[in-house]
């Protein structure tokens, strides 16, 4: 039997230690946490939130992808999410049936415009400089939005497109009960979209840990040097473009098959481009688990601070000034958020991550 | 022994993660020119630079005529009498000569008028190109209108770094020639590769390497000791 | 040393040629409309150019990114719409020189209002974050969101009017052609403005020091100059010309509403990235470009409106990454 090289000796003991570590258990909970979340809260309300938050994480990591290891700040990101999202509802919808071939042809199609378009970003982050590129993409995001805006004859316009579901994720399906929960559709659709957005996300781990992420990581860093070492950074960077983008592409299609409808303004606009951007930074640049942290922060910002409102109006009712600062809450998010990039542009996980090894480094003193 | 112009005390400076600067320590004294000599990345240039602001120091004093300025900043450091001409000697290409020397004039007194008339009568190129724009000059040109920016006001110190990059040996003659005559007026630190241009112009020298200043001495004496200059500048001996 | 013919010319052939395409649309429309729209396209593209002409000045000279620019449009109209408000017999009277009188005082309102508001931006916020962009856009984009909010506490969540003084409404008759007089205004303010800017760039010590500074800040420091005073300078300066732009589109419009910053904010990026970065005429050629282009393409496909101009982006990027005029780095 052939000896063991020195760096797989050294990735074996990195997996071995890996299970030992209590960061793992943590993971491990947090799966069963949203596995179990149609179990312990049957209601609507909370099983959307957490789904939403489940999408929403993964499609934050896949931009992480992007932003945090291979150093590209795209604003279209969004765009390739609306891509998927319409896609799948024009197939299962409007220019086709419900059923689980169309559903299938609608995510094929979605990836393959998403691979074009994706090389064609990357081309262009090749020409010119990043900020420029930012603003390009911005650009291009937008006139996206206007597109399905005013072609309305193919897009369905602002109003969308409304579908249903095929099968066994149609909201009417019934399979009777399990462990006193309902097997309804959206259940199903729930475990479904679960299934498959766990699936995405340790993919994404396995492509940052893979030879090919480590370069990426490299070329991040440093990109002169990389070339100079012989990588074509040029490849690498359009490979995770491409990956970073059609994980967002699948997520999109995943988000209409639970919510049965795709308009511009919840699936391409761009106040959902810079929330994924402050996800993405409140929950840390460069670490996939910053997207999951900041998902449910902003998440559950978003869906309470409106009843933080009704909640001050109901225990102060006199305060008067209070109550006009909270209706306009978004300008207390807008400074909440401005002192957050301040003071821990690293974000949580990022700072997290900081504070611990700073105590590894001194405990190993 | 004249004045102490400028001292450096266990200078550091760090750029990121890298110090590189490690205790920088020396003086240029009021009668002539101080010449520091080293090889690439020895941080002849980041002294300069930190001298003039520019690099923030992490450690150490620098004393401009016995008054502190390493916490300065570069625009106040400037005005104190301190001219500086980079490596890349800063030449605005857009703006015409003209439009260079008016950004370069601190003051429109009679004094600064007066000096512009004698620089532009040692540098008659650049009145020739008056109005063109500085871009468009060559490479000894733009180093002369460099060093025309940088004595045109009243100046106590000028730091030269590396005036030959990359130019013909007709015109460092000419250089020297006007290094010359402005040590005259003014005291000069001149941090240099090139050790012909350093030997003619040099009166004291320092050698940095590796962040720190490893030998000084009068440029007499280095010009002699084929020894010293083989063994810190990497001067070849060729036989005589 | 001497520039060959191509690069001197080179610029002047690009403009014959692009200009040549703008008669392109004659085909698609009878002459009337090609008239009213290439007018308003222009005018537009002026306001534009006001909006734009601050951002690049800002890129260009301090490299930030500044999100929160277009809410210094939005506060510009805002300011005017109050101005105009509290001095409604001044908008109303027929005299000439009553209006013009009420429309400079709100011009002079929105620049000062606006340039304080730059001041505070660039204090508090944008200093803390030079060099690195994505902070940059990160932390505007907060102030952007801060300052939106701010004009509806201050004056409200509902869109307005904007009331607009009565030399300036209504048309001219020329040769039987009916031409709006808001628009041609609106051109003569954007070159009035253009030749000022130019005037102080080209002729005032602050204006050379500010070209300089685009090019090497360092070594504009090094010479003696407070380099971030300029920029606090500068930054003021651009939100106020972004105001100036404000008052001017709301007038064209006839509508103030809070997100106005937000729609035009992503065309000043365009009319900036084709115009080049620190370059005044840049902006000014970019944005008649993006006015003109954008008015053409909404008459005959709508749709594709803002996708021609993505398009001439993305071409003149592929030919000269840093835009047209951009200031030689």
């Amino acid at each position: 039997m052939a000896e063991l090289t020195p760096v797989q000796i050294f990735r074996r003991e990195e997996t071995d230690k890996y299970f030992k570590t209590g960061t793992f258990y943590l993971k491990l909970a947090l799966v069963a946490v949203f596995f179990m979340v149609p179990f312990v809260f049957p209601s609507f309300k909370v099983i959307d939130l957490a789904l939403k938050i489940m999408i929403f994480a993964v499609l934050v990591a896949s931009f992480d992808i992007l932003l945090g290891y291979t150093g590209i700040l795209s604003f279209g990101h969004v765009m390739f999410f609306g891509i998927g999202a319409y896609s799948v509802a024009m197939m299962v919808g409007k220019y086709g049936s419900p059923s689980y071939v169309n559903l299938l042809i609608g995510f094929i199609i979605a990836m393959g415009i998403t691979i074009a378009l994706a090389m064609l970003i990357s081309f262009l982050s090749l020409r010119v400089k990043a900020i420029f590129f930012a603003m390009v993409t911005l650009a291009i995001a937008e006139f996206a939005i206007i597109f399905a805006t005013k072609l309305s004859g193919f897009t369905g316009g602002e109003d969308g497109i409304l579908i249903s579901m095929p099968g066994i994720f149609k909201t009417s399906y019934q399979m009777g009960t399990f462990l006193g929960l309902e097997i309804k559709g959206r259940i199903i659709t729930y475990y479904f979209a679960f299934i498959v957005s766990l699936g995405l996300f340790l993919l994404m781990l396995r492509f940052i840990d893979s030879p090919l992420g480590r370069v990426l990581q490299a070329i991040r860093d440093n990109e002169p040097r990389a070339e100079a070492i012989g990588y074509k950074t040029f490849v690498f960077k359009a490979i995770s473009i491409c990956f970073g983008c059609l994980v967002a592409t699948i997520l999109g299609g995943l988000y209409v098959m639970w919510v049965a409808y795709a308009n511009p303004e919840s699936v391409l606009g761009i106040p959902i481009m810079l929330d994924v951007l402050l996800m993405v930074i409140v929950g840390g640049m460069g670490t996939l688990y910053g997207g999951l942290a900041g998902a449910a922060f902003l998440m559950i910002a978003y869906t309470f601070l409106p009843d933080l409102q009704n909640l001050t109006q109901s225990l102060l009712p006199n305060a008067h000034l209070l109550h006009s600062i909270m209706e306009r809450w978004l300008l207390i998010f807008g400074v909440l958020f401005i002192l957050v990039v301040f003071f821990f542009p690293k974000g949580i996980i990022g700072t997290i991550q900081d504070f611990l090894l700073q105590r590894k480094a001194t405990s190993s003193d | 022994m004249s004045e102490t112009i400028l001292a450096a005390e266990a200078v550091h400076t760090h750029i990121g993660e890298h110090h590189i600067l490690q205790g920088i320590t020396f003086q240029a004294q009021a009668d002539g020119v101080t010449v520091l000599i080293g090889r690439n990345g020895a941080g002849k240039s980041s002294t300069l630079k930190t001298i003039m602001g520019l690099l923030p120091a992490s450690q150490g004093k620098i004393l401009f005529k016995g008054e502190e300025i390493q916490n300065k900043k570069p625009y106040d450091i400037a005005r104190l009498g301190i001219g500086f001409i980079p490596e890349h000697m800063g030449i605005f290409t857009d703006l015409t000569v003209e439009e260079n020397m008016q950004v370069a004039m601190l003051r429109e007194d009679a004094e600064s008028k007066q000096r512009l008339e004698q620089i532009l009568e040692m540098f008659t190129a650049l009145k020739k190109f008056w109005k063109t724009k500085a871009g468009n000059l060559s490479g000894g040109q733009k180093q002369m209108l460099a060093i025309a920016r940088a004595i045109v006001n009243d100046i106590t110190l000028l730091l030269i770094d590396e005036p030959t990059k990359g130019l013909a040996p007709i015109v460092i003659d000419a250089l020297i020639d006007a290094i010359n005559q402005i040590k005259q007026n003014s005291v000069v630190v001149l941090v240099e590769q090139n050790f012909y241009m350093a030997s003619s112009v040099g009166d004291t020298f320092h050698i940095l390497d590796d962040g720190k200043v490893v030998h000084s001495g009068m440029m007499a004496d280095l010009v002699a000791d084929k020894e010293l200059q083989s063994k810190y500048l990497g001067i070849s001996r060729i036989a005589d | 040393m001497a520039e060959t013919i191509l690069q001197r010319w080179g610029q002047k052939f690009f403009i014959l040629g692009a200009m040549t395409l703008f008669l392109l649309p004659l085909m698609g429309m009878d002459f009337k409309t090609y008239l009213t729209l290439t007018i308003a396209g222009v005018a537009v593209g002026m306001m534009l150019f006001l909006i734009a002409s601050g951002l690049s000045l800002i890129f260009g000279l301090m490299d930030v990114i500044n999100f929160a620019h277009g809410v210094c449009f939005a506060w510009g109209a805002y300011v005017a719409f109050t101005v105009f408000k509290y001095f409604e017999s001044l908008v109303v009277a027929p005299s000439v020189f009553k209006n013009l009188l009420v429309f400079f005082m709100a011009i002079v309102a929105a620049m000062i209002v606006v340039a304080g508001v730059g001041i505070v931006v660039e204090r508090v916020l944008v200093r803390r974050v030079y060099g690195s962009h994505l902070f940059q856009i990160l932390i505007t984009f907060g102030g952007m969101v801060v300052l939106t909010e701010l004009i509806k506490i201050i004056w409200g969540p509902n869109d307005e009017v904007m009331p607009v003084p009565a030399t300036f409404k209504g048309n001219w008759d020329i040769f039987d052609v009916i031409v709006l007089k808001y628009p041609i205004i609106a051109i003569v303010i954007g070159l009035i403005v253009y030749g000022i800017i130019q005037f102080v760039l080209k002729n005032t010590k602050v204006g050379k020091i500010v070209r300089a500074g685009v090019e090497d800040p360092d070594m504009v420091q090094a010479m003696g100059h407070n380099v971030f005073l300029l920029f606090t300078a500068v930054f003021a300066a651009g939100a106020g010309l972004a105001a100036v732009g404000g008052v001017a589109m709301s007038m064209f419009t006839q509508q103030v509403y809070s997100e106005m910053g937000g729609a035009y904010l992503i065309f000043a990026f365009i009319v900036v990235i084709i115009g080049g970065l620190g370059s005044i005429t840049g902006s000014l050629v970019g944005a008649l470009i993006v006015g003109l282009s954008y008015n053409y393409v909404a008459y005959l496909f709508p749709p594709l409106a803002m996708g021609v101009n993505i398009l001439i982006m993305v071409i003149i990027l592929l030919i000269k990454p840093t835009g047209l005029f951009a200031a030689g780095k």
